[in-house]
């Protein structure tokens, strides 16, 4: 077995809800193996998205404990999280979430700026290109068709070559062609750079694609299958 | 159709509260509330005017001439055309009590009254005396009554007594209230009144002596009297009569509330164009936050006029309630203020309700409302019901079509008028609006400007996180940038003018203060007494500098044989008397700039040397001959030099001087200023009021003071006036911080996704408050500059100076606002875990 990248002990998450607290994850634990490919999948409202946060440093964990590349993610203030996440943590999402005010170059080069990386707008560039958007660079994401916002948000998330790439249900606001062709760069990611993948999908054939897929249901894992031989409860 | 569905969704939608109109609804009521108070105040001082025009001026109409009584002639028109006629005098003298050493003196402002007065309303004393019982002689000695004020400062009981010139009187009562007492219009002492024939004897009033005399006329019933004005008019003006009625009883107070509320009501209206664009941002990024509902709405099958007609409802409903809660606040506001507004006003005057000023408010409200909240609204027929699958805010940069553009011209062409029509003054309410418009329009630019630049340095910013995001957020296409810059710059624009208004007006008080400023004004000074008092004050060593002049009065009636006026137009110098002097050497420290001054011993026809600016402006070029109405005897003189007269320092200035023969002959007494130290000076007065009763002293700084008082009460309503704007400009600075709290949130979320800390965060969103302050803040300081630069020169008739001070703090203190609003809004986003911003948009 490979070494472990991210594990998840017990975590859980309360929410404040309209009628009172609400139990929203209650007592993951999950370890991930680094260069392993993770599908996440359950019917919705199930949590998927809420433990995506979690690993990504974007929620806090109401008790329990998360280490990703050795840093307990419990332990970290707001801004700790945030510079961790630089160059570690690739996070995508179904809504891409690009920033409106920038271009297409400019939303890749962020994170990069704001590694300290040098050449961050050439290398954005390059990303760009790679992803076959050599000719959108300078529109804003209101000036882009859907996939390829997500292709820039695809380029955003690889730019800094983070060494886990989170992804919430990339393709779910896509055409099934186009989905296609997002999931291919994203595995293409992965699989170039030997980064280790998280997917929340819905999709079975994506799930099929992981090397493993945990299920969950009401806030808790309800099972996990190895290998290509899931079948997704929907 | 669907109206009433549209009806209900407003009703549905408004339920969920109205958190993102608060910056609306105290924009509007803020605005409407500022209008309606200074309205309700002004038409409540107009009211009184009216009502008690002819109480406040003492009669029906008054005939006024300086330093003379009527002449047989004047009388008997008056006695023809009146059926009472009642003679006020007026003049400045010294109320004495005790002898000698222990001698008190004040400089009072004598009221010598007949049986007659006061011919309307009443007199009202302390003890409750009539006027009769008052001034009754008692062991031989006439009462007076006083201001209490004088009384008490002079120590004097009911009883005692004190004297006028050489007269002595016995103070029966103290003045409660005067009912005329603002017909005398600016005067520099508190009050004694007496009869005018027991000054018999007092030295005072004597030929050449300084007073007024005022002619009260009650009119026979039925008489007009607008025709009787243009027949006296007519028949005295060039002997120097000056005409009021009771149309205008008090026209001094009456030009100062018209030009004082003018200029209010206008600040109020520039407020409320501020106002306007903090309800044009808050309407926008209301209607912004409700895209997703509009595409919903859209995509369930309701059409683009149902949409509009949803939001407008909204819009509509809370506009109305803005306006409610403005005028409420506005006329609420004077009633419960009353007793201190009345205490303020020289007149009595009730503040109540009026229906004008507030309808008047209410239509500025709404009108203001409808200007800036159309087009915004107009905006929700673009949204389409794609805009719920994709991040698209409502359609960019959308023009109103031409059917909103005709009823926004419509809107802004009535709310001219309206303005125009309300303040009365209609090159002041243009010349308002004009500025408005040209600071949306520079601002405009400015803001384009902002945005070219900030794409252009976008590249020069790589690599430093903070500064680039600041000017990547400015220089996109979202155009929150050109709203932050001008709601921001309007906003700062006006508060920038009124506070050059303002420090120009206090700095004016203190700049027209002479630097070297005498120590007392001596009038009255008759010409026998003239040499005995040189000879006491030049003696004195602690007295640096005397200057004397004889002086009279005199109208400049025709100019080379022509009608003075209509030469001169309605030059300050042709209106009414004007003091002449006459010398047979130039005056010390005088210069002759053009011409020459007449020999020593010159005893030919009058020669006449006259003022070089005032000269000027009127046109007069040497040799031009020049009539002078002096005391009802027509002197033509010829003008041989121009000479420069500094008329600001409290010194003795004439505009004209004539050579000594032409003058001498007619009665008149001389001025003189003294120049002394100041442990000197109740010496001086001492020895030079024993020995000549008759001569009045007035303190130069307690006149001074006296002026800076009046000056005050303006820069005070200027004040609260800027008070009510800077609220108005804070709410507006806090709703555009509030406005782009939504957008802030999200991008906060998602840098902080990719890797900011909150101090990256934070610095950027700090630079982007700061560089669009920056550029509002410019505009604002060049605006500000033109705009108190034209009411400084044009409605206060005062000079201006760029102060820089007030600027400075002004848009500094105004970014700085902003920069905290937008932090303490950037505070929230900060703090949000990213999940639950970007979960809420998932
Ligand atoms: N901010 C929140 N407050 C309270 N409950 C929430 C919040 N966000 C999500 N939930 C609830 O948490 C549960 C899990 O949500 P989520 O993680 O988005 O599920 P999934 O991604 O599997 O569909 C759902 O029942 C949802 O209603
Ligand atoms: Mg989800």
């Amino acid at each position: 077995m490979n070494e472990t990248i991210l594990s998840l002990e017990d975590a859980r998450l309360v929410l404040e809800g309209n009628a009172g607290p609400l139990e929203i994850l209650k007592g993951i634990s999950l370890d991930v193996a680094r260069g392993e490919s993770l599908g996440l999948v359950g019917p919705s409202g199930s949590g998927k998205s809420s433990l995506l946060m979690l690993m990504g440093g974007l929620e806090r964990a109401t008790s329990g404990r998360i280490t990703a590349l050795g840093h307990d993610l419990t332990a970290l203030d707001e801004d700790a999280l945030a510079r961790f996440r630089r160059g570690n943590m690739g996070i995508v999402f179904q809504s891409f979430h690009l920033i409106p005010t920038m271009t297409a170059l400019e939303n890749v080069a962020v994170p990069l700026e704001l590694a300290g990386a040098a050449n961050a707008f050439g290398r954005a560039a390059a990303e760009l290109v790679a992803m076959g958007l050599g000719a959108r660079m300078d529109h804003y994401p209101a000036q882009l068709s859907g996939g390829e916002q997500q292709r820039v948000a695809l380029a955003r998330a690889a730019a800094p070559r983070p060494a886990i790439f989170l992804a919430d249900e990339p393709t779910g606001n896509l055409d099934a062609a186009t989905g296609e062709a997002i999931m291919e760069l994203l595995f293409g990611l992965r699989d170039r750079h030997g980064a280790t993948l998280i997917l929340v999908t819905h999709a079975p054939e994506l799930a099929a694609r992981c090397d493993r897929v945990v299920r969950l249901a009401d806030g808790c894992i309800a099972g996990e299958d190895r290998a290509r031989r899931v079948k997704v409860a929907e | 159709m669907t109206l009433p569905v549209a009806v209900r969704i407003a009703r549905r939608e408004l339920r969920g509260g109205t958190r993102g109109f608060v910056v609306f609804l105290l924009c509007l009521m803020l605005g409407v509330a500022a209008i309606a108070a200074v309205g309700t105040v002004r038409t409540s001082i107009e009211a009184a005017i009216g009502d008690q025009g002819a109480v406040l001026l003492g009669g029906d109409a008054e005939m006024a001439f300086t330093y003379r009584f009527a002449t047989d002639e004047e009388r008997a028109f008056m006695a023809a055309r009146a059926a009472k006629v009642s003679e006020v005098v007026e003049f400045r003298s010294m109320a004495v009590v005790g002898d000698g050493e222990t001698a008190e003196r004040a400089l009072t402002q004598v009221k010598a009254v007949d049986a007659a007065y006061p011919l309307t309303g009443e007199m009202v004393f302390d003890p409750a005396l009539a006027p009769v019982q008052v001034f009754a002689p008692a062991d031989g000695i006439p009462g007076a009554a006083m201001d209490p004020v004088l009384a008490d400062r002079m120590g004097l009981a009911i009883g005692d007594r004190f004297r006028l010139g050489t007269k002595e009187f016995r103070l029966a009562a103290r003045i409660v209230r005067e009912p005329d007492a603002a017909a005398t219009g600016f005067t520099v002492g508190p009050r004694t009144m007496v009869r005018t024939e027991d000054l018999a004897g007092s030295g005072l009033l004597e030929p050449g002596s300084l007073f007024d005399t005022n002619y009260r006329l009650l009119l026979p019933e039925g008489a007009a009297v607008a025709p009787l004005g243009r027949e006296a008019v007519a028949a005295f003006r060039d002997t120097g009569m000056q005409w009021q009625d009771a149309r205008y009883g008090a026209p001094g107070m009456q030009r100062f509330v018209d030009r004082m509320g003018s200029f209010l009501i206008l600040v109020g209206l520039a407020g409320l164009a501020v106002g306007g664009v903090g309800i044009g941002a808050a309407v926008r990024s209301y209607l912004d936050g409700k895209v997703g509902t509009m595409a919903a709405l859209k995509a369930l099958g309701a059409t683009s006029g149902t949409i509009f007609a949803v939001y407008l409802i909204q819009v509509a409903t809370l506009a109305l309630l803005g306006v409610l809660a403005g005028l409420v606040l506005g006329a609420g506001a004077p009633i419960l203020a009353a007793p201190l507004i009345a205490g303020a006003l020289p007149i009595p005057v009730e503040i109540g309700l009026a229906v004008r000023p507030l309808a008047e408010a209410a239509t500025y409200g709404v009108l203001t409302a409808a200007l800036f909240a159309l087009w915004p609204l107009a905006r929700t027929r673009e949204v389409k019901a794609a805009a719920l699958f994709r991040d698209l805010g409502p359609g960019r940069r959308v023009w109103p079509g031409w059917r909103l553009s005709a009823v926004l011209a419509g809107i802004a062409g009535t709310l001219v008028a309206v303005a125009v029509g309300v303040s009365g003054v209609p090159e002041l309410a243009f010349g308002t609006l004009g500025g408005i418009i040209a600071a949306l329009v520079v601002l405009t630019l400015a803001a384009l400007a902002l945005r070219w630049f900030a794409r252009r340095m976008g590249h020069r910013a790589r690599g430093r996180p903070a500064l680039r995001l600041a000017l990547s957020a400015i220089g996109s296409p979202k155009e929150e940038a050109t709203a932050v810059i001008l709601s921001l710059g309007l906003g700062l624009s006006v508060l920038a003018a009124v506070g050059q208004i303002d420090t120009n007006l206090r700095a004016s008080i203190d700049r027209d203060l002479p630097e070297v400023a005498p120590s007392y004004f001596f009038v009255d000074i008759q010409p026998d007494q003239i040499e005995g008092f040189l000879a006491r004050v030049k003696g004195d060593s602690a007295v640096s500098r005397v200057d004397t002049a004889p002086m009279l009065r005199g109208v400049l009636t025709e100019i080379n044989g022509r009608n003075a006026r209509e030469v001169a137009g309605d030059h300050w110098v042709v209106r009414g008397d004007r003091g002449l002097t006459y010398s047979a050497l130039p005056p010390e420290r005088t210069e002759i700039v053009a011409g020459e001054w007449w020999p020593e011993d010159y005893a030919g026809p009058p020669l006449l040397s006259f003022a070089r600016e005032e000269a000027e402006e009127m046109g007069l070029k040497l040799g031009d001959r020049v009539t002078v109405n002096v005391l009802g005897r027509d002197i033509e003189a010829r003008i041989t030099s121009f000479r420069e007269v500094d008329f600001g320092t409290a010194g003795i200035g004439f505009v004209m001087a004539m050579n000594p023969a032409a003058l001498q002959g007619a009665p008149h007494s001389w001025i003189a200023t003294v120049y002394a130290a100041p442990e000197a000076e109740a010496a001086i007065l001492r020895d030079l009021a024993t020995a000549y009763p008759n001569i009045t002293a007035i303190r130069v700084k307690d006149a001074i003071d006296r002026v800076s008082e009046a000056l005050a009460a303006i820069a005070k309503a200027t004040a609260i006036a800027a008070g009510v704007t800077l609220l108005t400009g804070v709410v507006v600075l806090i709703g555009a911080a509030a406005a782009g709290e939504r957008a802030r949130v999200y991008e906060a979320a998602v840098l902080k996704t990719l890797g900011a800390t909150r101090a990256t965060v934070l610095a950027s969103f700090a630079l982007r408050s700061a560089l669009m302050g920056a550029a509002a803040g410019i505009v604002a300081v060049a605006f500000g500059a033109a705009a108190g630069w034209a009411v400084m020169t044009f409605v206060m008739e005062g000079t201006f100076r760029f102060e820089p001070v007030s600027a400075v703090a002004i848009v500094t203190g105004g970014a700085l606002a902003t920069l905290l609003a937008g932090l303490v809004f950037a505070l929230r986003p900060l703090a949000a875990r990213p999940a639950s911003v970007l979960r809420a948009r998932d």
